[in-house]
């Protein structure tokens, strides 16, 4: 139950520090942590105005996409703290309940019938597509290291003891963080702050949303980041750790994850569309490399 | 230790299929060189302390230093373009590293011998098989030193498989060969530049006598 708390609670605070520190870096005056917590405020005040030429799914998209994301938080554990849902093989379920929520904004961009947001839908398919390997190898390796497949018991048994181990771990963070801002849309793949339709991935597929659906959106989209941060402080956090220790590393964590998508973003140049599959494919190479670290770590491969 | 150092060589495989720009092969082949004198300092204990210096001088100031200063003086003097095109598409590039990797790592699996030390036969057989194909997809002149290279790394990780009480005239022999044979290709690069303003290899079949 305390890790579903801290997650909705950094949640709150995920993007507001991320769009306050590219103001400083910017020299802009910043906004207050909380202004998109406002924002979404705002907009829940406002009706929702839908096209004629929209069915039902445009209507429940953005609801199963935020209830996707609030159940996956219901998976996720904070180091030795029990998730509220726990079974064997959970990560599969986890990283396919994100799936649903994608897939269910997809099919409501297509249903818009905008061939922009037809465009939008494409990319963003072919980008989780391209994504969902490394996610898969990298948890797979983990489990073949720990010997567990929930997520609960894989983290609690995953011990930096070796240096083989810690390349594990720091590749995992790293493949981890680059998925987060994928699945995001955030810099290296998309810019959240393009304002032309033809070079943008997500927002094009939500242009047509407004009022309440928009508000969801923007909550999953946080939830989202914090889901990953608390994936991302399981790698670091031990299970052996004291109980608030655990909790003072975890928000520790959090805010230097979005620091770095804050950083990241305001010196990282936008790839040209024809690059991002590359760079994409190249978290499957690294993972592929976690797996065969992995393997000699278990003695699946034997070398003298 | 050492294998921390094998599997970073990996990963600088990977990263030589990613990148497309001049500098970054530079960069990349210096790393390389760092690479292979953690690898010698933490497996190479036993043998004799001259030797031991020996290598380790040649890994850190041959591979590390001299060589990529070399290299990027020859690009700077020639004026390279920043971004090299290879013929194939980077996408496919990535993939035949990584199943490159996979397979030399499943073949050092099954080569249970006494006399091999597989642990560096994963990454060399990976590193040679993957410089063949590096100058084979680049257009360049430039990028085939690179290539040349980076196959040479992957022959000096195959002598530390091979045995570490490697006599100390192959080494010396290796070394030498690696030295001349980048440095005539300097010049063999400045002379093709100054003659054709460009390091394009078409330009060499147009030679006629």
């Amino acid at each position: 139950m305390i890790s579903l708390l801290l997650i909705l609670f950094s949640s709150l605070f995920f993007v507001g520090i991320i769009i306050r520190l590219k103001a400083k870096i910017a020299a802009r005056k910043m906004p207050p942590v909380l202004q998109p917590v406002y924002d979404v405020i705002r907009l829940f005040r406002k009706g929702a105005v839908y096209s004629n030429t929209t069915s039902i799914i445009f209507k429940v998209a953005p609801l199963i996409y935020f209830a996707s994301a609030l159940v996956a938080a219901l998976f996720m554990p904070i180091g030795s703290l029990k998730p509220l849902l726990s079974f064997e093989g959970d990560f599969v379920f986890f990283a396919y309940l994100l799936a649903l929520g994608k897939f269910m904004m997809i099919l409501a961009a297509m249903d818009t019938g905008s061939g922009f947001e037809g465009m939008g839908a494409n990319r963003e398919a072919f980008y989780s597509m391209l994504v969902e390997p490394a996610f898969f190898i990298l948890i797979g390796s983990v489990a073949l290291f720990t010997d567990n497949i929930s997520f609960h018991a894989l983290f609690l048994n995953f011990n930096v003891d070796s240096n083989l181990a810690y390349i594990i771990g720091i590749a995992s963070v790293y493949v981890l963080i680059f998925i987060a801002m994928v699945e995001n849309s955030r810099m290296p793949v998309d810019d959240p702050k393009t304002h032309l339709e033809l070079t943008m991935v997500h927002e094009v597929m939500i242009l047509d949303n407004s009022g309440f659906d928009l508000g969801l959106i923007h909550i999953s989209s946080w939830l989202k980041f914090s889901i990953y941060g608390a994936l991302i402080s399981n790698f670091i956090i031990q299970g052996s750790w004291a109980f608030y220790w655990q909790i003072a590393a975890f928000l520790g964590i959090q805010l230097a994850f979005s620091l770095t998508v804050g950083v990241l973003e305001s010196f990282k140049a936008r790839n040209k569309l024809e690059k991002n599959p590359q760079w994409i494919i190249i978290l499957s190479a690294i993972s592929i490399v976690v797996f065969l670290t992995a393997l000699i770590i278990t003695q699946k491969i034997i070398l003298n | 230790m050492t294998y921390l150092f094998i599997i970073l060589y990996a990963i600088t495989l990977i990263y030589f299929a990613l990148s497309e720009r001049v500098k970054k092969f530079v960069w990349l082949l210096s790393i390389q060189g760092v690479i292979l004198f953690g690898i010698v300092f933490f497996s190479l204990n036993e043998i004799e302390i001259f030797d031991f210096i020996f290598i380790l001088a040649e890994t850190i100031l041959v591979k590390t230093i001299i060589v990529p200063w070399f290299i990027n003086k020859v690009r700077k003097r020639n004026n390279l373009k920043r971004i090299h095109e290879p013929s194939v598409p980077v996408f496919y590039s990535i993939i035949v590293v990584v199943i490159s990797l996979l397979i030399s790592f499943l073949v050092s699996n099954h080569l249970q011998s006494n006399y091999i030390h597989t642990k560096y036969f994963t990454v060399s057989f990976a590193s040679i098989l993957f410089g063949i194909y590096f100058i084979i997809i680049h257009k360049n002149i430039f990028s085939h030193v690179v290539g040349y290279l980076i196959i040479e790394n992957g022959i000096f990780l195959l002598s530390l498989a091979v045995g570490s009480e490697m006599p100390m005239m192959v080494n010396m022999a290796i070394l030498l060969d690696v030295l001349m044979g980048v440095l005539v290709l300097g010049v063999f690069i400045n002379r093709i530049g100054n003659t054709f303003e460009s390091t394009r290899i078409e330009q060499l079949s147009n030679l006629k006598d």
